[in-house]
């Protein structure tokens, strides 16, 4: 018995060693920044060949400057500056014009911390006539999605949803929702990605666009830019709380980091989970993989889209394609939906934790025993010092 | 499977008083070869054999669901099933042994008699797994619902069955022995079930040239063979047992089970606090395997493969581990810190699974070994605590509490695994074990203010009874 009590107590110890060591990670994290929401900035009129989205997420002594941009492929941009009062320049007639560098720029130049962007580049499209979910061979020529058309920015508080469709084609869309957060916390649709104030989440879905074969499979082709220090590896972090996204247990993070070292400026995060449907349940939910990154050519990649070519004068970008299922799922054609969420953001990524409903649980159902077990003891120890004292009065009678 | 089995020794013991077969002499005639003749050695070696793979149909197909969605993971999907739907199909196996518990061996005693009543209840077993099979390959969900009740119908009573026939032909012989190779029989269909269903499946699903569920409803046929084929095991049983009516004059056997439920109100306290013990950790347990395999795929990374071995892990234990474990306890007593040892290493064991990325292995044999234990433990408690004319009717009531609860919290569990994951799932079977923790803790003072019943020692024991022994002559 005593055995078994000290085993319990050990084991809430140990649970409440392992919540304290979280809330260090967690707790100090309840930064806020503010939001200001701007539509292409200082011009006059609605730009051709697509808008640019500018959310500066102010902090005390510092700023984030999320920039987003439909002219050519759709791409993200994140500069992180330590003033809280850096703007955006963009000389309107360059940046549409796409050959020059420079015609987009974050002021004062020296207050720029650390600079990347994702270009949404590519949709690869394949026909799995095996079921074997390899992209390998029958690839059909992909979508491009700087010939998309693209839709304007649909705002809403600081979320903006932009859709795309083929050009030869009015049937489906593309989408991609960027949503700027101002503090920590979560999205109420799965993944349910834990977001801080210094990321951003991007979902991209397909929806309706009709496939070419009748087992298609889809592949996005993503490319991270950056100025000096480029997302090189990818980190897996094994998680043992799936309780936000049921059933998944791996969280991967595409990071940048000075020469390999654990300190992280900044990264890509998300879940190997889509889902086929948009409120999604248990059985929606399709694996996704990614490819190794690898270095793509800097100036295809600016060519692609007016924001890199605009801000970076020499890109170094890494390239990697998400697949979406696996073998034996079922295709694309048999919800024509398809969706995926991403964090973009600086610094750390944000780390997972238990949710008060686990700890509470945990807490109530290993202490209840515990001080069951202590009561019962002391009533025991007392039922039997009155039974001795009884036992002795009667044999001294 | 509702841990039927274990109970078995104890209503044996009963059994053997009140069944009223008695042995006559062998009526005028010629000789019979030692095989042919019933009361030979030889003769019920041959009908145990049978005995055994009675039950050996309804063991294997009660874990097909759990056998089949982990060897293609898909198939969840190509049958538009979730977790909280597929858990519905083991509710619906639990739901009318909630009421068959009482009238089980009522109506094997004084409607059918056990011939017939095991013929029935086979056929009940068969016909359900038939329906489920023609559920799937239609791909008619509520047609599987059905069918896993008609199969539940049959699986417990024909259990009872069983039980009742190995008293009547190996009373006051190699009854524990009996019941010993029965219960390894239960477990080993668990297991050939788990390990072999996979590799069926694949093989139809090559053969009918699709994966969906007209391969699912093939191989579920399949499985159904074995039904049949315990069927034609009670057949045989009932034949031989006729024979050996005609040859020894001896009567039908009894269950022996007489049910009144007035006799619930005169239940000690004790007896509540072990019914909330055996519900709160089964609970735990039996859900848990029906959903373990897609866990350890998805949270450990193992092939199905292996998912299903380290899965049947616990009845593959517990084959060899019941009967050492049975004798350990016989021999030192104490049941009470027994029982509570095997749920704290449950509970350890859950907390792992939950916790920690160790391998399942450590997790999953310590489950097998601590349901091993608890079972030794804490069954026999019952006869301690309920005096022995009213043991039927406390086996009914916890049985029936029991299904109870595994009916709704397999669907609780299916319903919580989709909304919050598998973590959540095991926090909430963690909290399970901690009630029957509790409980199992609140026993031990209870029985510690009654004199300590429960919790002698072995020897303790036997010199009570040898002090009793004297006065009741």
């Amino acid at each position: 018995m005593a055995a078994t009590g000290r085993l319990l107590i050990s084991t809430i110890l140990l649970v409440f060693t392992f919540r304290s060591c979280l809330s260090l990670f967690y707790g100090g994290n309840t930064y806020k920044r503010k939001l200001f929401v701007q539509l292409n900035p200082n011009s006059s009129s609605l730009p051709r060949g697509g808008e640019l989205l500018h959310v500066r997420a102010v902090g005390q002594n510092d700023t984030l400057h999320y920039l987003f941009c439909s002219q050519g492929a759709p791409t993200l941009l994140l500069v992180h500056t330590n003033s809280s009062s850096s703007t955006v320049k963009v000389n309107w007639s360059q940046f549409s014009s796409r050959n020059t560098s420079g015609s987009l720029t974050v002021e004062p130049e020296s207050s720029i911390l650390y600079s990347s962007a994702v270009v949404f580049s590519r949709l690869w499209e394949y026909d799995d006539v095996n079921n074997t979910a390899e992209a390998s061979s029958d690839l059909l020529p992909p979508h491009e999605l700087q010939d998309f058309s693209w839709s304007l920015f649909n705002l809403s508080g600081a979320t903006s949803l932009l859709c795309g469709a083929p050009s030869d084609s009015t049937n489906g869309s593309l989408c991609l929702q960027l949503s700027v957060f101002d503090s920590e916390g979560r999205n109420k649709l799965w993944p349910r990605l834990l977001h801080s104030a210094n990321s951003s989440q991007v979902e991209v879905w397909l929806n309706g666009i009709l496939p070419r074969s009748n087992a298609s499979r889809f592949v996005l082709e993503l490319q991270a830019v950056s100025g000096t220090y480029p997302l090189s590896r990818v980190d897996t972090r094994q998680s043992i709380d799936d309780e936000y996204t049921p059933s998944i247990f791996k969280m991967f993070q595409w990071v940048s980091s000075i020469n390999g070292s654990s300190d992280i400026l900044g990264f890509v995060q998300w879940k190997p989970v889509a889902y086929r449907k948009s409120h999604p349940v248990l059985e929606d939910a399709t694996p996704c993989r990614h490819s190794d990154p690898d270095s793509q050519n800097g100036e295809e990649t600016a060519a692609l889209s007016a924001l890199i070519r605009g801000f970076y004068s020499n890109p170094e970008v890494m390239g990697m394609n998400v697949s979406f299922g696996m073998a034996g799922e079922p295709f694309y054609n048999s919800t024509m939906f398809l969706s995926w969420t991403m964090l973009v953001g600086v610094g750390s990524p944000p780390v997972d934790s238990f949710s008060p409903l686990v700890l509470a649980i945990m807490a109530v159902c290993l202490g209840a025993p515990v001080i069951l077990l202590l009561l019962g003891g002391v009533f025991v120890f007392l039922y039997k010092r009155r039974h001795a004292t009884v036992t002795a009065y009667e044999r001294i009678n | 499977m509702a841990d039927f089995e274990e109970r078995r020794g104890l209503l044996g013991d009963e059994a053997e008083g009140s069944s009223t077969g008695r042995k006559a002499d062998r009526g005028p005639g010629r000789p019979l070869a030692a095989i042919c003749d019933p009361s030979h050695f030889l003769h019920r070696v041959v009908v145990l054999v049978f005995m055994c793979f009675l039950g050996f149909g309804s063991y294997f197909c009660y874990d097909n669901p759990a056998a089949e969605t982990a060897a293609v993971q898909s198939e969840v999907s190509d049958l538009n099933l979730n977790t909280a739907k597929f858990m519905q199909l083991y509710a619906w196996y639990s739901w009318p042994n909630v009421v068959l518990c009482f009238f089980g061996g009522f109506l094997l005693d004084r409607v059918f008699g056990i011939r017939l009543g095991t013929i029935i209840f086979s056929l009940f077993v068969c016909v359900g797994q038939v329906i489920f099979a023609a559920g799937a390959w239609t791909n008619h969900f509520w047609l599987m619902e059905a069918g896993r009740f008609v199969f539940g119908i049959g699986g417990e009573s024909l259990a009872v069955a069983q039980n009742t026939y190995a008293v009547n032909w190996f009373k006051g012989k190699e009854l524990n022995l009996v019941f010993g190779l029965q219960l390894s029989m239960a477990r080993l269909g668990s297991t050939v079930n788990m390990n072999i269903m996979g590799w069926v499946y694949s093989k139809v699903a090559l053969a009918v040239g699709s994966s969906g569920h007209t391969a699912l409803g093939v191989s579920l046929m399949i499985a159904g063979g074995t039904c049949v084929f315990s069927l034609i095991c009670a057949l045989v049983l009932a034949f031989l047992d006729k024979r050996a009516e005609r040859i020894l004059q001896k009567e039908q056997g009894k269950t022996g089970n007489v049910i009144r439920l007035t006799d619930v109100k005169d239940f000690p306290l004790t007896l509540w606090l072990i019914v909330a013990i055996c519900v709160c950790y089964y609970v735990a347990i039996f859900p848990f395997i029906g959903l373990g395999q897609v866990f350890f795929i998805e949270k450990f990374n193992f092939s199905p493969a292996q998912a299903r071995a380290v899965n049947s892990i616990v009845y593959i234990i517990s084959a060899p581990a019941s009967p050492i474990l049975g004798f350990v306890v016989d021999k030192t007593g104490r049941n009470v810190v027994w029982v509570i040892t095997a749920v704290v290493a449950t509970l350890a064991a859950h907390m792992m699974l939950a916790f920690t990325f160790w391998n399942p292995w450590i997790a999953m044999s310590l489950l097998g070994v601590s349901y091993s234990l608890l079972a030794c433990g804490l069954w026999p408690m019952v006869a301690f605590v309920i005096p022995e004319h009213q043991l039927g009717t406390a086996y009914g009531v916890m049985q029936s509490i029991q299904n109870l609860g595994l009916a709704l919290f397999a669907m609780a569990a299916g319903a919580i695994v989709d909304s919050n994951g598998y973590l959540v799932l095991e926090v909430f079977f963690c909290a399970c074990v901690c009630v029957a923790l509790i409980a199992a803790v609140m026993l031990y003072l209870v029985d510690y203010l009654k004199g300590g019943d429960l919790n002698r020692t072995a020897a303790a024991r036997a010199k009570l009874q040898k002090e009793d022994s004297p006065e009741s002559e």
